[in-house]
């Protein structure tokens, strides 16, 4: 039944909001992973975005008869480190302080972005919601067809 | 007479069949609201409903439903999902309007129950018919 697929597709969008949230909160939290610099032992936090991707159905399952629309949600193809570099601070006394330079290097986060990136994610899990919500109302109400 | 064969009926179960196929594509769009390179579906059906309705057409005499002009039957009428590809909301390339896709939602969901209750009040006229009290 199609209307039955419209939950499928929301709770795609869902998840990929709800994962777009905790890498955002992953990324505050590692706001101060300080990492020594040019050590590959000891590298500082990288700030980590996820990729969407439009996840489509195989069009061999769409009925005939059905018009051929084969759209299935968002999945999430991956999660890429940001590959800027990361802000270096003077701090020789830092245990994680490169020995010769005395720089640290911290995690290449603003977080004025992962601000925006949260409240993004808020708001489309808040739209995907509302579409399961309205979804859920039209198939009750399918139910109540004939119920005179 | 067929009893529920009349284009009321038909033109009511379309109806509910392209407001849940919209669904899907409202769906499908809010879902991808991020998805870089995105592009939008709409559903594309009350217009020809409403050609095959015989309403809004300038009738051009016709003595076939061959000829070029006759109206689509009713029965032959599909909601067509159309991919908006010319144009681009944001920097990544997605055209994802969110506001326009709520406001669809709330239509959507307004037309299908419309349409649900309307089935159900010609059932129950029916019922009532068969029963006569």
């Amino acid at each position: 039944m199609p209307l039955l697929d419209v939950f499928g597709i929301s709770a795609s969008g869902l998840t990929a909001s709800r994962l777009w949230l905790d890498i955002t909160a992953n990324n505050i939290a590692n706001l101060q992973t300080a990492g020594r610099p040019n050590d590959p032992l000891n590298p500082a936090y990288r700030r980590k975005v996820p990729v969407f991707a439009e996840k489509l159905r195989q069009a061999l399952d769409s009925p005939p008869g059905q018009p051929s629309f084969n759209a299935a949600g968002v999945s999430v193809a991956a999660v890429v480190e940001d590959p800027s570099p990361p802000r270096l601070a003077y701090e020789p006394s830092h245990p994680l302080a490169d020995p010769n330079t005395g720089y640290v290097a911290y995690p290449n986060i603003n977080i004025a972005n992962e601000m925006v990136s949260m409240i993004a994610a808020t708001r489309a899990y808040e739209a995907n919601v509302t579409v399961l919500n309205a979804a859920k109302d039209m198939a009750l109400r399918a139910l109540e067809i004939g119920k005179g | 007479m067929d009893l529920f064969a009349s284009p009321i009926m038909v033109a009511l179960q379309k109806q509910l069949d392209a407001a849940a196929l919209t669904q899907r594509v409202i769906a499908h769009n809010v879902a991808n609201v991020n998805t870089p390179g995105f592009k939008k579906s709409s559903v594309s059906f009350t217009e020809e409903l409403r050609r095959a309705l015989g309403e809004d057409v300038l009738p051009l005499v016709t003595s076939d439903p061959r000829h070029i002009g006759a109206p689509v039957p009713l029965a032959r009428v599909e909601p067509t999902v159309v991919k908006e590809e010319g144009t681009t909301m944001g920097y990544n390339g997605n055209n994802v309007d969110i506001d326009q896709e709520m406001v669809n939602l709330a239509a959507n969901t307004l037309t299908y129950q419309a349409a649900a209750r309307a089935l159900g009040d010609r059932l129950s006229l029916l019922t009532y018919v068969i029963r006569g009290r």
